[in-house]
């Protein structure tokens, strides 16, 4: 009846173990640095979707290690970015809600799209800014 | 109405009637057919007919010393045929399932990937059995239509399982359904040609062996 | 009356009047854009697709259902990434969620078509009974069938959300009294995109109509109208029980030794390997789980008919109809047909015999 019962040796509970796979995603992640530094603008690695076990993602995580820069930003949710060891290499992890990873990728370059403030934000700002003082100008007068 | 649905009710509800049926009936008109001997006397020393039957199946099951040269290849590529065909059929879980779903009855199942690897085995060793066939002058001249079709019939079940197991070339439940349909047109063929030496094998070798054993032939 | 059409806001001008940065675009984008495994770096141009975007009008259409899809849409949601989704869209109709009732109601879905007639996109869960000239089922005194044939004539594209409104689901299960029947049988003239599920992921959802509004086109649809980001690989393919499939490793029961021990869950009746969906991939309630992490076999929910396959617990390898009786019958008159054969042969031969020798017969 067992099927199980001719595979004695097979122990199904392994924990997941090493793939290979951060070893390929960190060789990918040395030719696109170097991409990079011939002056090639070169898309992120999506990490996300990617069947890397637990083990592989911290076995990347660990190789890749931590740089000079570290940020956080506060949009839609927490977004946790960081330069790795290799300058040129960022790690940017996107979280959803209940603090799960909602999406994690590797970017190239000088800095992070997301890090740059976008100008149709810069102008608004310049907007409210502007606003704000000439407000705040009003009420000075209106003081006096 | 999907493929799969279709496969998996009517069509292999219909398949599965005409072979009980055609089985059922070739058996019982061949094995209820006079039993009949030479009207001879047997020769003095003659086997008895049990014995001679006996001897007749287990003997043909090598070949003969003067025909081994010639005719090992058979031999052994017939056996592997024979034996991966047996376990693809009846060790794969998916298929001890849908036995069990039939007749209740179950056993245990060796894992998948051992059983691709015997399904790749048993695909080699039909296509060499063609091949064989078809550059024997002999063979090609014996062979006749019936030979031909019930060699692709078996063939394309093994081959479509195959492809299903590698999800290869189509998507997965079309290839399942294209599997369970060949397999229909296996069991709607099987009663009415070749196929049926399956069951049929024993009973003939006995009679040889009976009809040999009374003349006194060496078996 | 209508004034000349003042522009609407794009949706990043609209969200930046709330204090919602690009930012918040572009990480919504890079979340999408892994959800639907767009091409590496499509992310920024999404982003910009749906800044500059206008507000997409959309009319919910709810008939044969059970308001699941609804739920599930609706409570997965968390207040941060994924509710930009309802600031993308502006649901003008759908009667669960909108405050307004009765004939207010019908007047803003009618308002809403008027409007941005040719543009709106209509979404509809539940089937479309079809018997009887479709009254087993109405709303306001219209029935489902010409309700959904009015508010499809100008739309732009029509979302089938959930099996039943894809592929007639749970009431088109046999015997189907209600003639129940899914959306494309109905509307052949419109771009038709289906996220089946019972409940569909709702990510799927979200990343559809997402698509759709920044890139303003339909996304890859598979042969059954299903976006291939989604539905582009079965359950099997990406279940992380998989390996024990292949080592023919297998829960026997629900509450075996193989069941606690996370085996395959094939013999008690999985359908995952002909179940087209992202479950094992995406998972549920926020990545928490999915039904064969929590020990239960796929139901093949998001395929035609998967309520007619013979059983959620019986294995997919088996046949679907009960042969019992069937095959005995034909062994029985199998039997009797070989009877006769062998009867008739063995007469054959006898009167032969006697017409060949025809005292030996007598002597006997
Ligand atoms: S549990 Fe289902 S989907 Fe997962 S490997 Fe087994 S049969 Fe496939
Ligand atoms: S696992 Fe299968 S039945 Fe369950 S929700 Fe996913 S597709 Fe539907």
């Amino acid at each position: 009846m067992t099927t199980q019962a001719l595979h004695p040796s097979v122990s199904p509970q392994e924990p997941p173990r090493l793939t290979g796979m951060s070893e390929a995603v960190l060789a990918e992640v040395a030719a696109r640095l170097a991409e990079v530094v011939a002056g090639a603008s070169v898309p992120p690695i999506d990490l996300t979707a990617m069947p890397l076990t637990s083990e592989d993602r911290a076995d990347l995580e660990q190789r890749l290690g931590r740089g000079e820069v570290f940020a956080t930003v506060e949009s839609a949710g927490r977004s946790q970015i960081w330069e790795t060891q290799f300058s040129g290499v960022w790690f940017v992890r996107h979280f959803g809600e209940n603090d799960r990873i909602a999406s994690e990728c590797i970017e190239f370059g000088a800095a992070p799209e997301i890090l740059f403030s976008h100008r149709a934000d810069m102008s608004a700002a310049a907007r409210r800014l502007a606003a704000a003082l000439q407000s705040a100008d009003a009420r000075e007068k209106t003081d006096h | 109405m999907t493929l799969l649905e279709f496969a998996r009710g009517p069509a292999l509800q219909v398949a599965m009637i005409i072979f009980v049926l055609g089985a059922t009936w070739r058996f019982f008109g061949a094995l209820l057919l006079p039993w009949r001997l030479a009207p001879a006397e047997p020769r003095k020393g003659a086997l008895s007919p049990i014995a001679a039957a006996f001897k007749g199946v287990v003997v043909k099951m090598w070949p003969h010393k003067p025909f081994q040269k010639a005719g090992m290849f058979t031999f052994v590529n017939g056996y592997i045929l024979h034996f991966g065909l047996a376990i693809v059929v009846f060790l794969f879980a998916p298929h001890i399932l849908f036995i069990k779903g039939l007749t209740g009855l179950s056993w245990p199942a060796l894992p998948n990937n051992l059983v691709y690897t015997v399904g790749v085995v048993t695909m080699a060793s039909l296509v060499a059995g063609l091949v064989h066939r078809l550059r024997s002058p002999v063979l090609r001249l014996i062979s006749r239509f019936d030979d031909y079709l019930s060699w692709l019939l078996t063939l394309l079940p093994v081959l479509t399982g195959l492809l299903a197991a590698a999800h290869l070339g189509a998507r997965y439940e079309t290839l399942l359904a294209v599997h369970i349909l060949s397999i229909c047109t296996f069991l709607i063929w099987f009663p009415f040609g070749k196929l049926m030496h399956a069951f049929m094998f024993v009973f003939s070798r006995a009679m040889t062996g009976v009809r040999m054993g009374q003349r006194g032939a060496e078996l | 009356m209508p004034q000349a059409p003042k522009l609407a806001p794009t949706l990043g001008e609209l969200l930046q009047e709330r204090g919602v940065s690009r930012r918040a675009f572009l990480k919504y984008a890079s979340y999408l854009s892994a959800v639907m495994a767009l091409p590496a770096g499509s992310a920024s141009a999404l982003a910009e697709g749906l800044a500059n975007a206008r507000r997409q009008s959309v009319i919910w259409l709810s008939f044969q259902e059970c308001t699941g899809c609804t739920e599930s849409l609706t409570r997965s949601f968390s207040p941060t990434l994924e509710s930009l989704i309802f600031d993308l869209i502006s649901l003008d109709y759908h009667h669960t969620l909108q405050a307004a009732s009765g004939e207010a109601a019908e007047k803003a879905r009618e308002a809403a078509m008027a409007e941005n007639k040719g543009k709106y996109v209509v979404v509809v869960d539940g089937a479309v009974p079809t018997k009887d000239g479709g009254l087993y089922s109405t709303i306001a005194g219209v029935s489902n069938l010409d309700m959904l044939k009015a508010t499809a004539k100008d739309a732009m594209a029509v979302i089938a959300v959930g099996t039943c409104a894809a592929f007639g689901g749970i009431p088109k299960a046999r015997p189907n009294p209600t003639g129940a029947a899914a959306i494309d049988e109905i509307i052949t003239d419109k771009p038709i995109i289906n996220i089946p599920g019972c409940p569909p992921i709702p990510e799927a959802m979200a990343g559809v109509v997402s698509y759709l509004v920044s890139f303003v086109k339909l996304p890859e649809l598979d042969h059954l109208r299903r976006p291939k980001a989604f539905f582009g690989e079965t359950i099997h393919d990406r279940c992380y029980r998989r390996p024990f499939y292949e080592r023919g490793l297998f829960a026997e029961g629900f509450d075996d030794a193989g069941a606690r021990q996370g085996w395959c869950l094939y013999k008690v009746g999985c359908k995952g390997p002909v179940t087209y969906n992202a479950c094992a991939t995406l998972k549920w309630n926020g990545g928490v789980s999915f039904p064969i992490q929590s020990g239960h076999g796929c139901l093949g929910c998001s395929e035609p008919d998967f309520w007619d396959q013979g059983g959620f617990y019986r294995p997919l390898s088996t046949n679907l109809r009960d042969m019992g009786p069937a095959l005995a019958g034909a062994a029985l008159a199998g039997a009797a047909l070989g009877a006769g054969a062998a009867w008739a042969s063995r007469r054959h031969q006898e009167s032969y015999q006697r017409e060949q020798n025809p005292n030996e017969g007598d002597k006997k």
